[in-house]
């Protein structure tokens, strides 16, 4: 039988599969449809250190191969989070490993919020969103080094539990990027975050969404989400989550052979909630065909040579 | 409430219902079982490809059949709904439900369903359900044009139900709104479902009447089960609230009603 299993983080992932943050909630939505301790685990809607209200509709709209859209990252807050979701996550995962995904305006948002979860059992550690404007100029976090190795370091000095880094795909080098992750002491990455993107409704002559832009998430994706995944996992030697439009097990395993320890699976969740269970039963097929035994001898296990 | 199910379900039947509309009939009985007025399923092709509709649309459970067939009423908006419009007796589409909250109907009143366009579906199930209980329910139903309406014929078969009909043109029963010239003489529950101006104005006549008003409300949905927050309304304390979970069925009092 094929062995899934992946160490990383400092614990065995039972499955290379998480849900991604933002198309699981707090993973209680999920329980009825999804069989979550039988996959690797999943990555929590984000948690900002006050509650936030969210944008206008329309929120979310189809696009060719995928989805845009524009939630505005509502979430109860840290201290409903820890109050109304944690204890569900604490109680019902145990297989399955829980990153909480963390978001805030400033590093000392971060910082609150990560500082306010640290000492809570129920969850291995954080995935950081640097997709987050920051007030203090304006700028993303994902987008600004000196910002980012900052945002990095500052968390590092505050909590010994996981730090992954969720990256943005809108800068000319991610590779960049995720060496001052690195550098600034994460313990891994996930690549990508959605793209930027937007629809018009020609009919009325106004934005689709609700707040003028989105994030364009899905199978139309794919391929930027691998390529980028195989050019931060060349720049860096911690582990990296590879994220963008995945559907399928051949999905996963070319993120897995760009360089991939782990994937998430987000949107394609919505079309069929079977799909992190479907994802592994066709990676594990894959393996037992090609007699691969460990998914970790997979990993980064990509042949580019002149000649096919 | 039972959770929901995810299955793939076979199409039964599909009649043309009126210009770009359908009634298709689904066997799902997993879904069936327990599905109540109000409810609605998401329905999509699943992940095998990604033309439209990529995502599921929501659709309000039009009726329970006998043999645990679920009806939809499915009309043309845009490619997706082209492509669901378009199957087959024998075609599978992947159903999730049921879901939300169903209308909340009292046994001491009786109903009145104000529906505008596809806002029908939803009452097609309450009607064809009152015929099991004691509820005296009647559907009002508007459409911009008679070419629109959805086949009178098939409402009295799914539901018992003559439907008073209205459209905007005059071409087809009553000329005018919905909520034009009613009579409402017995204090009735009001159930209303369709565009927002229309819903709007089934507040402002509720409140008027001193009368229960509950809507089912349409918004572009991601998941349906409350995961993505994509589908929100406002609520009457100014909050964003799901309409997957904490409807799509709302006391009118609930809502924000914007002037």
């Amino acid at each position: 039988m094929a062995d899934l299993s992946q160490h990383l983080l400092g614990v065995s992932f039972q499955s290379p599969v998480l849900l991604a943050s933002g198309t699981c909630g707090y993973g209680e939505e999920y329980a009825d449809l999804i069989p979550l301790e039988e996959i690797g685990g999943l990555v929590t809607k984000a948690v900002s250190l006050e509650p936030r209200a969210g944008n206008p509709p329309h929120r979310v709209a189809e696009t060719p191969g995928g989805m845009i859209n524009a939630i505005g990252l509502q979430n109860v807050g840290l201290d409903r989070f820890r109050a109304e979701k944690l204890p569900w996550l604490r109680a019902n995962l145990r297989a399955a490993q829980v990153l909480i995904n963390v978001v805030g305006h400033s590093a000392e948002e971060y910082g609150a919020v990560v500082a306010g979860l640290d000492s809570d059992d129920g969850f291995l550690g954080y995935e950081i969103n640097v997709s987050c404007p920051n007030v203090n100029d304006g700028t993303l976090f994902g987008v600004d080094q000196r910002a980012l190795s900052g945002l990095v370091a500052g968390l590092r000095a505050i909590t010994e539990r996981p730090l992954v880094v969720k990256l943005t795909p809108n800068v000319p080098d991610i590779g960049v990027y995720a060496r001052i992750c690195e550098e600034a002491g994460a313990d891994g990455l996930s690549t990508i975050n959605t793209f930027p993107g937007m629809l018009i409704d020609v009919e009325k002559r106004r934005p689709v969404i609700g707040n003028v832009s989105g994030g364009v998430s899905g199978p139309a994706i794919l391929p930027m989400g691998v390529y980028l995944t195989w050019r931060a996992a060349a720049a860096v030697s911690i582990p990296v989550i590879g994220i963008g439009g995945i559907r399928s097990g051949s999905d996963a395993l070319q993120y897995v052979l760009a360089g991939a320890s782990m994937v998430q699976v987000g949107t394609a969740l919505f079309v069929d909630p079977s799909a992190p269970i479907q994802i592994q039963a066709d990676v594990t097929e894959y393996m037992e065909r090609h007699g691969f035994a460990r998914l970790a001898d997979l990993v980064g296990a990509l042949t580019i040579s002149d000649r096919p | 409430m039972d959770p929901p199910v995810r299955s793939w379900a076979r199409v039964f039947e599909v009649r043309r219902a009126a210009d770009d509309t359908y009634w298709i009939e689904l066997d799902c009985p997993d879904v069936a079982t327990d599905a109540k007025p109000g409810q609605f399923v998401m329905l999509g092709t699943g992940l095998g490809d990604v033309a439209a509709p990529f995502l599921p649309r929501p659709f309000s459970i039009g009726a329970r059949q006998a043999h645990g067939r679920l009806g939809f009423l499915v009309r043309v908006f845009g490619a997706g709904t082209r492509r669901l419009s378009e199957v087959s007796p024998g075609d599978e589409l992947l159903v999730l439900g049921p879901l939300g909250r169903p209308f909340r109907l009292p046994e001491d009143r009786s109903i009145v369903c104000l529906a505008g366009g596809v806002g029908l579906a939803p009452f097609l199930f309450v009607g064809a359900e009152a015929r099991t209980g004691d509820h005296q329910v009647r559907i009002v139903y508007g459409e911009r044009s008679g070419d629109r309406v959805f086949d009178p014929e098939l409402i009295r078969r799914i539901t018992g139900i003559e439907p008073e009909l209205r459209t905007e043109d005059g071409s087809v029963g009553r000329r005018g709104l919905v909520i034009d010239d009613l009579d409402l003489g017995d204090q009735p529950q009001l159930l209303a479902c369709g565009p927002d101006p229309m819903l709007r104005a089934c507040f402002d006549l509720a409140r008027r009447r001193g009368l229960p008003l509950q809507v089912s409300v349409e918004e572009h949905m991601g998941c349906g089960v409350g995961t993505c927050q994509g589908c929100v309304v406002l609520s009457s304390g100014g909050e964003w609230i799901k309409s997957c979970t904490e409807g799509p069925v709302f006391d009118a009092r609930e809502l924000a009603w914007q002037t």
